[in-house]
């Protein structure tokens, strides 16, 4: 398994060659084996022959002798027919008696005369088929001596082999070395083809991997595959490729602005109905004031009226004005970003009669170096969801608190749970593209986290919901030095 | 009878310069049949081992005895020894190079022509051998051994060990496990070297210069016993051709040769030192044995 997943883990470049000599080494086996087994069939045949017509000769020439057990006559004509201008020579040979009592041997002294030849010598003879025995190199046969249909005797020839046996292995290590010659040949060769074949892959794969690195360019076709029309088309087709993604993200860039302007202009029906409702009061306030302004009871009380009520439109148009500043005018995130979102939020949680509770565990301050405009629009995006996503009546909160060097800003909801879409969007791969549908708003969120470099979690909340955790850490990309 | 020429010619059957079988060499001086005026020939047979291995001795003796009777001379082969004594008592041969046993046999049909000498005597030894090593110390300690004599009709290589064995009382056929006939001194040599018969009788000459020419067949072998000295293997003709013009052109022929230039290379390659006049009383020895052991073979 592992050396499967290592295999793949190669590159190309070794993976074909690699693939080209382990073919190679099975062909070059079965090779060698099928010519070696057909040499053996042939040596042993060239053998059987030699062998044949050697007691053929021996045969006819000791039968007589055979027939009168004499001894010496069968010795003299063994040694007499011994050849010796031929390569294969016999080494023994013995003839008996048909119950195996030894006449003569080429070496008495190995098998005396009159000695009864034992099963295990003779085990050692297959009958009539020459057997070449590979560990001791030598070759035995045993045939009947047949003289007018009757068998008269045995004879019992071993030959030296090893000369045939040598001349296999002489054939075993040439076909070797030729196959291992042969295939570092075709090695070399898959190397330098596969390297060429591969070489548009690779730069294709270099301007990926600086695509992927946001440094994307195009190929210069012209120059990269001036010839070959499959690169070629391969090449452009990358270039479309980037010039379509390149169209969607401006697109993507241009729906995220107006998505922000919607939800601008969503909160500035808010804003207006958060200003208009203290108008009406304001406006009897100052009717009073006119009819009644001698009254200092009432006078006081009118222009108390009309101070709160300037105040909260005051408020709320502070915050407006502070969430949608311009990037060059954002100042450090402070305490005031979450009351403004929270105020921010409450004409929409009142509309649905939800509670937001807003927990602020900072101690002295923030003391974060983080952006305040961004996270802002975060957090209000993610209230929102949060509001969105809670039934009538839920209790939500919003939590900021210090945590090691930075902080941990959470919103938590009493909605179902994230969808599995939502929660991809939020915490898988980075998509520069805009997600079909629905979702905007927190593709915007995620969109802030990775420009300004913060982490997100998800979390489940005790009771039900869920909890979008935004760490906000000394990694995390100030803008404030630059917008100062 | 032949038998222990033909050995010998076993021997030299192997080596050229070497013809062991000198002693004996069935030289059959056939006493000429040719027709009309010509001057007939002297026929004389060798075996055919003799003829196919040493032909370079049997030029040199064809040439010898060309030149010194005068007489053309015509080899004559036959298979067996048994075939040159039967053609030389026949009186089909001029004379033949026999054995000593054989013309004991046929002595009332024969006649003595020349004796071969070694080291200039007329005499040689049968030997009892055994392989080297072996620890035997006479012939009782061969008991159950494959026995190689050299022919039956060998009296170094058969007669000398049987009478020593019929002087024990001991039955070949049932002290020995097996004996064998190898016909040639030579080969009783290979056979006790080899190991194929672990005892052998045979030609004290042949074992002698062999152990001088194939030293290590022959040390693979060692004397157990010598016998005493016997008559050397003789040249005899048959009783109707003795005394006859062409036999003693032949007896002068074999005599002088030792002091032939021609004839002293012969005599190198037998190893001889040269031919002798008949003596009756060399082959005693055998006649005594052949009396002995009569009414037994």
């Amino acid at each position: 398994m592992t050396a499967r997943i290592g295999l793949r883990r190669l590159p190309l470049i070794w993976r074909v060659p690699l693939a080209v000599s382990v073919l190679m080494f099975l062909v070059s086996a079965v090779i060698t084996e099928r010519v070696l087994d057909r040499l053996g069939s042939i040596q042993e045949t060239y053998l059987q022959s030699i062998a044949n017509s050697y007691l053929d000769g021996v045969t006819a020439s000791i039968s007589p002798s055979v027939l009168r057990e004499d001894s010496w006559e069968i010795y003299d004509a063994l040694e007499r027919l011994r050849p010796v201008n031929t390569a294969i020579v016999p080494l023994e040979t013995i003839v008996t008696t048909p119950s195996r009592v030894i006449l003569a041997a080429t070496d008495p002294r190995e098998y005396p005369s009159l000695e009864q030849m034992d099963d295990l010598q003779s085990g050692l003879f297959p009958d009539r088929q020459i057997r070449i025995e590979s560990d001791d190199g030598l070759a035995y046969l045993e045939r009947d001596i047949v003289y007018q249909d009757t068998t008269i005797g045995r004879i019992y020839t071993i030959f030296d082999a090893r000369q045939l046996l040598a001349e296999r292995r002489d054939v075993l290590s040439t076909l070797i070395l030729t196959n291992a010659a042969l295939t570092v040949l075709l090695v070399l060769v898959g190397i330098l083809t596969v390297r060429r074949m591969i070489r548009p892959m690779q730069t294709l794969e270099n301007h990926m991997i600086e695509a992927a690195e946001g440094k994307a360019t195009r190929i210069d076709v012209s120059q990269q595959a001036p010839g070959n029309s499959e690169t070629r088309r391969l090449f452009m087709a990358y270039n479309s490729l980037l010039d379509a993604d390149e169209e969607r993200r401006e697109l993507s860039t241009r729906l995220a602005e107006e998505e922000k302007l919607a939800s601008l202009g969503r909160l500035s029906s808010v804003m207006a109905h958060e200003i208009n409702n203290p108008l009406g009061g304001l406006l009897n306030a100052v009717d009073t004031l006119k009819k009644h302004g001698a009254n200092a009871g009432v006078r006081d009380a009118s222009l108390d009226l009309l101070h709160r009520g300037l105040q909260g439109i005051g408020d709320v148009v502070r915050a407006a004005l502070a969430t949608y500043r311009p990037a060059r005018q954002s100042r450090p995130l402070s305490l005031s970003d979450f009351h403004d979102a929270k105020m921010l939020l409450s004409p929409e949680l009142r509309s649905r009669g939800q509670v937001l509770e807003l927990l602020l565990e900072t101690g002295e301050g923030l003391a974060c170096g983080c952006p305040s405009g961004p996270v802002r629009q975060a957090v209000i995006n993610l209230l929102l969801n949060a509001s969105a996503a809670s039934p009538q009546g839920a209790d939500l909160f919003l939590r900021a608190a210090r945590q090691d060097d930075g902080v941990v800003v959470e919103v938590g909801d009493r909605g179902p749970g994230l969808p599995a879409r939502a929660v991809r969007l939020l915490t898988g791969p980075a998509r520069r593209n805009l997600p079909e549908g629905k979702g905007l708003g927190l593709w915007v969120v995620r969109q802030i986290i990775d420009e300004i470099g913060a982490g997100l979690e998800l979390a489940t909340r005790p009771g039900g919901g869920s909890i979008v955790r935004i760490r906000l850490g000394p990694g995390t990309i100030g803008e404030i030095g630059h917008a100062a | 009878m032949s038998q222990d020429c033909r050995s010998r010619f076993a021997v030299a059957l192997s080596r050229r310069r070497f013809i062991a079988g000198g002693a004996c060499l069935p030289l059959a001086l056939a006493s000429g049949r040719a027709s009309g005026t010509e001057a007939p020939g002297l026929r004389f047979g060798l075996t055919p081992v003799f003829l196919n291995n040493d032909i370079q001795l049997l030029d040199a003796l064809k040439v010898y005895l060309e030149a010194a009777t005068g007489h053309s001379v015509e080899l004559v082969t036959r298979r067996t020894y048994q075939e040159v004594t039967s053609l030389l008592v026949s009186g089909q041969l001029d004379a033949a190079w026999i054995c000593g046993y054989p013309y004991i046999q046929y002595r009332d049909d024969l006649e003595l022509v020349a004796i071969p000498a070694w080291n200039g005597k007329p005499y040689y030894q049968s030997y009892l051998i055994v392989a080297e090593g072996r620890e035997a110390k006479d012939i009782l300690d061969l008991r159950g051994d494959i026995h190689a004599f050299s022919d039956p009709d060998s009296n170094s290589g058969f007669l000398v060990t049987r009478t020593l064995m019929f002087e024990h009382g001991l039955v070949p056929d049932v002290f020995f496990r097996k004996t064998l006939f190898t016909y040639g001194h030579r080969n009783v040599i290979r056979a006790v070297a080899s190991n194929l018969a672990q005892s052998g009788s045979v030609d004290g000459y042949v074992w002698e210069v062999m152990l001088e020419l194939e030293p290590d067949l022959v040390s693979q072998t060692r004397v157990l016993r010598r016998s005493k000295w016997l008559g050397f293997p003789p040249i005899a003709t048959s009783r109707a051709m003795a005394g006859t013009a062409r036999t003693k052109v032949l007896q002068k022929a074999l005599v002088e040769m030792a002091a032939n230039p021609q004839g002293r290379e012969v005599l190198d390659l037998l190893r001889l030192t040269g031919f002798e006049m008949p003596r009756e009383a060399a082959y005693d020895g055998i006649a005594d044995m052949v009396a002995r052991l009569r009414g037994v073979l």
